[in-house]
């Protein structure tokens, strides 16, 4: 909470009931109920990513962000707009650490509108950039959901079948404004088997729920900022593909990298075809293509000349522990546990209520370290330390 | 699943049951023992309905000597159709259960279309049909006359039976009715004359019967074969036509000058109040009409009717309704009261006298259905203050019980905003703008449909301008499409559509609608089409009206209710149905937000339904509309928080191990609240 900025006009905002967070209740109240759905949810995540299920490896999602009116309004801090955006950054980056040869666009909308802020690329600082810049859109009028969605598929539906398509919409308003009959809509989305998510920050709307449950997405409404957080990080994982999508064999170009250096005589500069249209001028080194030879700065990349896919094989490793992912490790309250009380990994006490056991190893770590093993490292640190070992 | 309530086997045919449905089964079952009548009060949504047809099914099952029909009384066509589809359920369960062909008839009468006339109903175990197949007279004895006296008769949605009751005894005369009256005399007169010519014989045989007396009807009715019918009194069954109504011809002469009679007193300038006893003196001294035939005006009609064969009774409904009233108002020196006025109260100037015939003891018209049938079951989500309805309708009950619903979350938020609309401030621009302001802040945060309630259509109206010129609509528009409740039906219905239409598709709607009217009482907003339910002001019924005054009155001289306690029992018994429209059932949620200051006082608070009252506490009481925006707002977020069934399972929807757990039968003996 120390962290947030300063708002200008404190009196402007409403009455934080701070004091409600402290009612503790035997008698079944809200906080307390709420409070362990928050916990079971997350536990949740956790869980659910478990057992062997194809996973739509390559994504293609179309995030579209609302900038009607109502994203002005002040209950997060300082507005819903501004927090939205920085959340989004760190969206973004947590989305192409976990899927990184996966595909991002942005869509606002207002005034009855939508606008693509980015196309699909798989580049994160061109997105974070052109969100930092978002942050003084002016918010007006009324979001359309039906616009946003029908500007989202014609990218989309061009996209090739084994990859999966999806639309994350974060929608502020409680109204849309449509041209035409969203169920068509829906129809159609659910045709091209785009899957649309949508996380809500005022109150459940109906055509949101209806929508998410014809296209197998999931629908949110956030709590406060934490929970907000939390709700865009579920969409960082990638979702379980349906069975209608197809399989096929992608041809893919795993470049090396080269550092030319002015001395070397065979070293031809070259300029880099992904910033061809920007003013950087021609460089020494980079990845480049191994079919066409073309140069990049960066990876991955689908080559504009032959249109490879070019990853690094790091990349393509990062995806592939979605495929075998780490197994839940099994909870238990502390009080069974006789040994000493610290946690494997962080050495730190336990003190929470429950622990949590590697199934391998009977290791035993704390939530916190359950939450980091599952989320980042996707591999037990215990039980690799006993495999060097040995 | 099957039940043992208090030894009686009892198949419920969902796999869970709520706590109060096993509870109001337990009270029921209470009051089927006893052979008393009962008033129990559940909230809607509780699964009310099935919980009573399963008892009582399985309670006829078990006593077929006991309880022999099952007579089901609701409101409306699709409520009546919901009734089936559950009974429908019911029956297959037992099928699937028992192994055998059931032998069970239910019945439903719905509409006309539907309407079947052979003999096998009178022997259906189940009849499903509205108030007035057994409440108005005129159809009271077409229908329900042959009912066996061993029935069960449940009166669902019963918050209103006083009105109902009233109402079928009411006669409201007007030129028009008049008017065709004479027509329909003409007729009679002519048909006669045919008759005459033809068939002489036919009305001498008539004649012949009416000598007789009414002896048939008399031994039919003391050998208990009908539901005796309140317009005709005992005591003129044992008495013979009089002569001088007993011929055709004289009969058609008495009417045409109990016609004039009405007539010349239509012609009135002002309003005149009179008792019945003083219209028959009247009566008497200027076209010398006696009591005697007036009584048997009704009966008369009837066998003139029969006699001349005619088919299309409807076209007689005039002259049906003056024979009525003319037996009415000779047979009940009290209870009832004659007002005729030059004019109605909004449109003074325009001449349109209306004779009101009006009852003001919704005990008369209940009075034989209490009497005849052994159990009478009066429920309904909102029936507080029980005791009320006992002493308003006059009988005893053995039962009277309410219920709350046991939720493991609050799925009721409820706001009572510090605004007034007392009469004398109503007009008040503030007042309107307040009003303004918190509808326009709502609509910025709840989602889909709100409903807000007006206390009456001039001053939704008066209301709804005020805003226009004040730019308040413009701003809501902004947020919702609005849509008005007016009082042509087609209208409403159309309006209605489209707020669904707009509430289903995203684009939020507001209704705006009266306590009182079509949307106040039969429909209801589930999920999505109502988040929301805004009551502005307190729903006191229209005060100045005369027959109000007058059942006032008679309400205090004869059973001891002060005019304020009715007044407020009334108005809080709307609010509570309009602000009930919201929630129907437990997965939904909804606001209800009272915006007056006056529904935080005692006397208002104390007359809602006690699981309304449940969800008043000190922080939802007199509210600033900035209070309730942010209320508002956190309660949203929180119920649309993914809500699973396990959540629910064991605390409020029980499987039957859980039930028969000893301390959940004890948490059940304290759902009812005994009154």
């Amino acid at each position: 909470m120390d962290e947030e900025p300063e708002r200008a006009k404190r009196w402007e905002g409403g009455y934080e009931r701070t004091w409600e967070v402290l009612k503790e209740d035997e008698s079944g109240s809200l906080k307390a109920t709420v409070e362990e759905i928050l916990y079971q949810s997350k536990r949740k995540r956790v869980i659910e990513s478990h057992g062997q299920v194809r996973l739509g490896m390559m994504r293609h999602l179309f995030v579209v962000i609302d900038c009607s009116r109502s994203m002005e309004d002040q209950d997060l801090k300082p507005n819903r707009l501004t927090s939205t955006l920085k959340l989004m950054e760190a969206f973004i980056d947590g989305y192409f650490d976990q899927n990184p040869i996966s595909q991002v666009g942005i869509i606002t909308t207002k005034n009855k509108r939508a606008e693509k802020l980015t196309d699909l690329a798989g580049n994160p600082k061109k997105h974070i950039a052109m969100l930092k810049k978002a942050v003084d859109t002016v918010c007006v009028g009324e979001p359309s959901l039906y616009n946003s969605l029908k500007l989202a598929i014609q990218t989309l539906k061009h996209m090739p079948g084994h990859t999966s398509r999806e639309i994350l919409i974060i929608l502020s308003s409680l109204t849309t404004c449509d041209p035409a009959n969203i169920y068509e809509m829906t129809k159609t989305l659910k045709s091209l088997n785009v899957r649309v998510s949508i996380i809500g920050l005022s109150a459940e709307v109906r055509v949101c729920t209806v929508l998410t449950r014809e296209t197998g997405g999931s629908y949110h409404v956030i709590l406060d900022e934490s929970h907000f957080k939390e709700l865009l990080m579920l969409h960082v994982k990638p979702p379980p593909t349906s069975s209608s999508s197809e399989c096929s064999l992608i041809r893919m170009g795993f470049p090396q990298h080269t550092i030319g250096s002015l001395a070397d005589q065979d070293a031809k500069p070259a300029f880099s075809m992904s910033h061809l249209d920007s003013s950087s001028g021609p460089s020494l080194g980079g990845y480049f293509c191994p079919q066409c030879h073309s140069n990049y700065t960066e990876l991955p990349v689908e080559c504009k000349v032959c249109g490879l896919t070019l990853v690094s094989a790091p990349h393509l490793a990062r995806s592939f522990h979605h495929l075998f992912p780490l197994d839940a490790f099994i909870e238990s309250p502390v009080e069974e546990h006789q040994r000493n009380g610290f946690c494997q990994a962080c050495q730190g006490e336990l003190k929470d209520k429950s622990i949590f056991t590697c199934p391998s190893c009977r290791s035993v770590f704390c939530v916190e370290c359950d939450l980091f093993i599952h989320d980042s490292l996707h591999c037990c640190p215990s039980c690799i330390h006993s495999q060097t070992a040995s | 699943m099957k039940l043992n309530i208090e030894g009686l086997l009892v198949y419920f045919p969902y796999d869970y049951i709520y706590p109060e449905q096993y509870s109001y089964m337990l009270e029921l079952k209470r009051t089927l023992d006893a052979k008393g009548h009962g008033v129990l009060e559940m909230p809607s949504g509780t699964g009310k309905t099935i919980s009573l047809l399963s008892l009582i099914v399985a309670y006829q099952r078990a006593f077929p000597l006991d309880v022999t029909k099952l007579i089901y009384c609701s409101r409306t066509v699709p409520e009546i159709e919901k009734v089936v589809e559950e009974l429908r359920k019911l029956m297959e369960f037992y099928a699937k259960e028992t192994g055998e062909r059931n032998n069970f008839l239910a019945l439903a009468l719905s509409s006309r279309k539907n309407l079947c006339i052979h003999p096998e109903i009178l022997h259906a175990n189940i009849v499903v049909y509205s108030y007035h197949y057994l409440l108005d007279p005129k159809i009271a004895d077409l229908v329900s006359k042959e009912l066996a006296k061993k029935s069960v008769v449940v009166f669902d949605e019963a918050h209103n039976i006083d009105n109902v009751c009233i109402d079928s005894m009411s006669v409201n005369i007007t030129r028009r009715t008049l008017d065709r009256c004479q027509n329909n005399v003409d007729t009679l007169q002519n048909t006669i004359q045919k008759i005459k010519e033809t068939d002489a014989a036919k009305l001498r045989e008539e004649y012949r019967r009416l000598v007789e007396g009414l002896k048939e009807a008399n031994v039919a009715r003391e050998t208990d074969i009908y539901l005796s019918n309140p317009v005709l009194p005992d005591e003129i069954l044992k008495e013979a036509v009089p002569g001088t109504i007993r011929t055709a011809e004289h009969f058609v002469g008495f009417l045409r000058r109990f016609l004039e009679y009405l007539k010349s007193r239509l012609r009135v300038h002002h309003v005149v109040q009179e008792s019945a006893p003083q219209f028959l003196k009247d009566i008497f001294d200027k076209v010398c009409i006696d009591r005697k035939p007036l009584r048997f005006c009704a009966e008369r009609l009837q066998s003139l009717l029969r006699t001349l064969e005619i088919a299309d009774i409807a076209d007689f409904s005039a002259v049906t309704l003056i024979s009525n009233f003319a037996t009415l108002v000779s047979t009940y020196s009290q209870g009832f009261t004659i007002i005729i006025e030059p004019f109605e109260d909004r449109t003074p100037t325009i001449a349109n006298p209306v004779l009101h015939f009006s009852c003001m003891d919704p005990s008369i018209a209940i009075k034989p259905v209490f009497q005849r049938f052994q159990s009478v079951i009066i429920t309904s989500g909102t029936l507080s203050p029980l005791d009320i309805y006992p002493r308003i309708l006059d009988f005893r009950p053995v039962t009277m019980a309410s219920f709350t619903m046991t939720l493991n979350t609050f799925n009721v938020c409820l706001c009572l905003v510090a605004l007034s609309s007392k009469f004398e401030t109503r007009e008040d621009f503030a007042v309107i703008r307040n009003y303004g302001n918190l509808l326009l802040e709502m609509s910025a945060v709840v989602p889909d449909g709100i409903v807000a309630f007006f206390t009456s259509y001039v001053y939704m109206e008066n209301i709804v301008a005020s805003w226009y010129e004040q730019g308040i609509l413009e701003n809501i528009q902004r947020n919702k499409l609005i849509f008005i409740e007016t009082q042509d039906a087609a209208e409403t219905s159309m309006a209605l559509e489209k707020y669904q239409e707009a509430c289903e598709n995203g684009r939020g709607a507001i209704l705006l609608s009266v306590a009182r009217g079509k949307v106040s009482e039969g429909i209801d907003f589930v999920h999505h089409f109502g988040r929301a339910v805004i009551m502005f002001g307190v729903p006191y019924v229209y005060t100045q009206s005369r027959i109000l005054k007058a059942r006032l009155e008679y309400l205090r001289d004869q059973f001891q209710i002060r005019e304020n306690d009715f007044l407020t029992f009334d108005a809080m018994r709307h609010a509570a149905q309009c602000v009930g429209r919201a929630i129907r059932g437990k997965t939904d949620y909804g606001l209800m937000i009272f915006a007056d200051k006056r529904y935080a006082r005692a006397d208002k608070r104390g007359k809602l339904p006690r699981w309304i009252q449940e969800h008043i506490n000190d922080g939802s009481l007199n509210l600033t509309v900035d209070e309730t925006v942010q209320l508002s707002k956190h309660f949203l977020r929180q119920m649309a928080q993914p809500f699973r069934q396990e959540d629910q399972l064991g605390l409020s929807l029980l499987t039957l191990e859980q039930l028969e757990s000893e301390e959940m039968l004890q948490k059940i003996t304290q759902i009812a609240h005994q009154t």
